[in-house]
């Protein structure tokens, strides 16, 4: 009995930490994204609050100031009415933001966590990743148009627009890291990064033009336009109501999250340096992954209380001008420093 | 050129952003923290049975004809009010020859009903209603501040 | 207004942008065709009410459409009173009124700063001006007894005297505010974002601005040096040195940009006012004698005075008046017509900004949607002084 006992223990145990499980479950996935978003969403207020000379959340746990707000937040939206509209397309309505959801957690999945613990060690998982970032939209879009309401469908334009526009900086730039470190494999990138330095210092056009596009997609501020709350009341959710709307305002900071993830691993040396007691075992080093992806989150969340939003308009252009030729420019010079590397 | 002075306007912004991370509030934390008004202040309103003197010049002033006279035993008049009405002008207090109304610094009353917050002469001449806080509140004086803007002294 | 191929979209009045206020755009795409600012959602009859009530009834309710800014409604008002009643406020309430008015105007610019920045999406520009104006409003509850109502000024003076502290007081905020412009112009005015959207957008030419009629610092930031304080002096601005803020662009970043320029002048002027302001009665000679002397004792050493009961029946001759003031959305007109009887025959009470509403209504077309909230923050419109 005893002996069965342990082995299912045993065995439980070594199917939870097998990287397929792992990975999508529990970090970077599942649990460590919604910890990350209470942490964060609270964080973002608190952060505005500090600098706006305001307290911010408070009342709901005074001893932590207030940090168990979102679980509060989140208790409402689960118990409240969701309305569905009759103009709207329900089926739509309904499943959109939900399978919105699910997409946006999808590239979490294929970042590996250290050397040895990845659900997808595959060649090309940068580019995976990517694919996986740019269904995002088109569901936005859905959102949108199911809802059936001017506003949603404005800030539904708006995010296709935006969209389209980013999506090219964002590949390019990622590309210029893997010129960089000669190759699309993820672990391998990281592999170099150890060996030579992070690929901020190597290419920081490429970095900083990641950076941007990550504020850029994810809607945070001066890049809020499909949001933007003075125009288009909250763009592509403004139907939604209760549980589906806390989704719909949790999937920004989930890509958000994502996309830092990955720019850790591009950029700042992922989970490196892996020093003891870090490397007692595989999953460890995501702490450190963990640590640098937060710090991103943190930063994009903090120009919230820096920045008005862009137009639309002004945003295209800064994607097409500014960003595609910098962006560009950054593919440029990681061919430039692979040549002296050749020759040198 | 104008790409630089745009790089460092950014680059100022962003650093004041960070300069105002260290918390610095203007909120006064009300109510566990109750700012104590200042001599003067025109807050609910305090009537003084024995110094009236029926001139009833506090019910014309009125703006808001918050003010009614009640016509009493003795057949004299007396004011009471209606506070869901009072814009709390201070009108009436100001124009009372005898005293007999006065503003005091009270202002944070809520009532449950609004029948309550009728006031008629007898409950009016009672006192001014107190406010009820959750717990006992730290009271304070607010004052302009240099370096914060406003300051809460306790008293 | 609803042919193919165009958007009617309806802003306002339950939208996080509209205020109190239902908006009609026609969108073409992203560009405004048409615009139609539906007025009246606030209308409070305002003026018909002035004729059921007394004169010094009339005190609060002129106040309140113009809430944010109260200060100079009252003030609009008790001018066209005097007039009629032909008393002439004594020289050190002229000073009080002028402080007051500046710190009124002062509120309500940081008011209108906070929301044109909330209006573009800067969270931080609102939280800042709005507390900074709390600061303000301390000021006037110190002077006045109360927040926003300040209901300060009667027939023939104030109803008190500065508070012992108040210099000191004041001189604290002012450095306090002159040191947070440093900041202010950080994180808002030369924020390039802020820029990117306000500069050129909104352009109102001087010409046009004339032709509009558009009044305040909307019409100094199309270059036109026009301010009832200048051209008309009222109060005590006659004695006091201050220059006019005036833009030449007339767009929505000129229009900011003038009202901080006028919030620092407004610093100036009370620092002035406090140096020069003279030593005396507060109330004039005409009502001062009439409050009863047992009145008088019992406010003995406060600073504050006791209406004469003469108050509560003023009856004007028979006439019209006509009095402006320049308040911090621009010009307040009264026009107050007497009948001899103990309430206002007419009462004609034009705001600024229902003036201000045909700029904002020919402004707006042709812009893109996002610049309809940037312009009309920037305009500083406020509906329930519109609707009345
Ligand atoms: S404070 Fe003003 S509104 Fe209130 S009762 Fe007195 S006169 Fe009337
Ligand atoms: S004004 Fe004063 S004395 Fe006259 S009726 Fe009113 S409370 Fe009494």
């Amino acid at each position: 009995m005893y002996d069965l006992i342990n082995y299912l223990w045993e065995t439980g145990l070594n199917l939870l930490f097998s990287p397929e499980i792992f990975e999508p479950l529990v970090f970077p996935g599942l649990i460590a994204a919604f910890s990350l978003l209470i942490v964060v969403i609270w964080l973002e207020r608190k952060i505005a609050a500090i600098i706006q000379m305001r307290y911010g959340p408070y009342y709901i746990s005074r001893h932590t100031e207030g940090a168990l707000q979102l679980v509060a937040d989140l208790l409402r939206f689960l118990f409240s009415e969701v309305i569905i509209p009759k103009s709207v397309d329900k089926i739509a309505y309904v499943l959109a933001p939900i399978i919105l959801f699910a997409f946006t957690f999808l590239p979490i999945v294929v970042i590996p966590v250290s050397k040895d613990f990845a659900a997808i060690d595959h060649e090309y998982s940068l580019l995976i990743a990517l694919a996986l970032m740019t269904l995002y939209s088109s569901f936005l879009l859905i959102v949108s148009w199911a809802s059936n309401n001017k506003f949603s469908f404005i800030g539904g334009l708006r995010e296709g627009f935006l969209s389209l526009s980013y999506e090219i900086p964002l590949i390019i730039s990622a590309l210029s890291a893997a010129v960089l470190f000669d190759s699309f494999n993820l672990i391998e990138i990281v592999e170099k990064q150890a060996a030579m330095g992070w690929g901020i210092f190597y290419n920081p056009l490429a970095a900083i033009v990641f950076l941007v596009v990550i504020i850029y997609s994810t809607s945070r501020y001066p890049y809020e336009i499909a949001e933007a709350e003075s125009e288009i009341v909250i763009g592509p959710f403004t139907e939604y109501t209760g549980i589906l709307f806390g989704l719909g305002m949790g999937i920004s900071y989930i890509k958000l999250y994502s996309m830092s993830l990955l720019y850790a691993v591009l950029f700042l040396g992922g989970w490196e340096p892996v020093v003891w007691p870090l490397n007692l075992h595989p999953v460890l080093p995501g702490i450190i992954l963990f640590i640098k992806a937060f710090i991103i989150v943190a930063f994009s969340v903090f120009l919230r209380a820096v920045y008005p939003r862009y137009r639309i308009d002004q945003a295209l252009r800064i994607a097409w001008w500014k960003l595609f030729t910098l962006a560009f420019l950054s593919l440029l010079f990681s061919y430039g420093i692979k040549i002296i590397e050749v020759m040198g | 050129m104008g790409l630089l002075t745009n790089l460092v306007d950014h680059l100022k912004a962003i650093g004041t952003g960070l300069k105002y991370l260290i918390p610095r509030r203007l909120t006064l934390m009300y109510p566990e923290y109750v700012e104590k008004l200042p001599e003067g202040y025109r807050g609910y309103l305090r009537y003084d049975n024995e110094k009236c003197i029926h001139c009833s010049l506090c019910a014309r002033i009125c703006p808001a004809n918050a003010i009614k006279m009640y016509r009493g035993g003795d057949k004299k008049l007396r004011p009471g009010i209606n506070y869901t009405r009072c814009i709390f002008c201070g009108f009436c207090a100001d124009i009372c020859p005898t005293g007999a109304l006065e503003y005091t610094t009270i202002q944070d009353i809520a009532y449950e009903k609004l029948e309550d917050q009728v006031y008629p002469p007898e409950k009016f001449a009672k006192g001014v209603p107190q406010p009820v806080y959750p717990e006992k509140p730290i009271f304070i004086i607010a004052k302009v501040d240099e370096e914060r803007g406003l300051k809460y002294d306790r008293v | 207004m609803s042919e193919e191929g165009y958007m009617l979209l309806q802003i306002g009045p339950q939208h996080p942008g509209s205020g109190h206020m239902r908006m009609l755009v026609k969108l073409d795409g992203d560009v405004i065709v048409d615009f139609i600012p539906d007025v009246g959602y606030v209308h409070r009859t305002v003026e018909k009410i002035a004729e059921t009530k007394l004169y010094i009834q009339n005190i609060p309710l002129l106040e309140k459409p113009i809430l944010n800014d109260s200060g100079n409604a009252n003030l609009a008002y008790i001018i066209a009173v005097e007039k009629l009643l032909d008393v002439e406020p004594p020289p050190r309430a002229q000073y009080l009124r002028t402080i007051m008015a500046e710190l009124s105007r002062i509120a309500s610019h940081l008011y209108g700063i906070g929301i044109l920045s909330i209006l573009i999406g800067s969270s931080t520009g609102f939280m800042w001006a709005f507390g900074d104006r709390e600061i303000f409003i301390h000021l006037m509850q110190m002077m006045s007894g109360a927040r926003i109502t300040y209901s300060y000024m009667v027939p023939g003076g104030v109803r008190r005297d500065l508070p012992d502290q108040f210099r000191e007081e004041f001189r604290k905020a002012a450095r306090y505010m002159r040191r947070r412009y440093k900041d202010y112009e950080k994180i808002i005015i030369k924020n390039p974002v802020t820029r990117a959207r306000l500069e050129g957008v909104g352009v109102l030419s001087r010409e046009k601005a004339i032709e509009w009629g558009t009044v305040g610092p909307n019409l100094r930031a199309s270059g036109v040096a026009y301010d009832v304080r200048k051209v008309e002096p009222y109060a005590a601005y006659e004695d006091i040195d201050f220059e006019i803020a005036v833009r030449e662009e007339g767009d929505c970043y000129a229009r900011l940009l003038v009202r901080f320029q006028e919030i620092m002048e407004s610093l100036k002027i009370i620092e002035q006012a406090l140096e020069k302001i003279p030593n005396g009665k507060i109330l004039a000679e005409k009502y001062e004698k009439m409050i009863q002397p047992r009145a008088k004792k019992l406010v003995e050493g406060t600073g504050r005075i006791k209406f004469p009961a003469i108050y509560v029946n003023l009856k004007p001759p028979k006439g019209e008046v006509f009095s402006r003031v320049e308040s911090g959305k621009g010009e307040i007109t009264v026009y107050l017509v007497s009948n001899g009887s103990p309430k206002p025959y007419r009462l004609r009470f034009v705001t600024p900004s229902f003036r201000n509403l045909l700029t904002f209504k020919n402004l707006i077309p042709g812009h893109r949607l996002a610049d309809f909230p940037a312009i009309y923050g920037s305009l500083d419109y406020f509906p329930p002084g519109a609707d009345r």
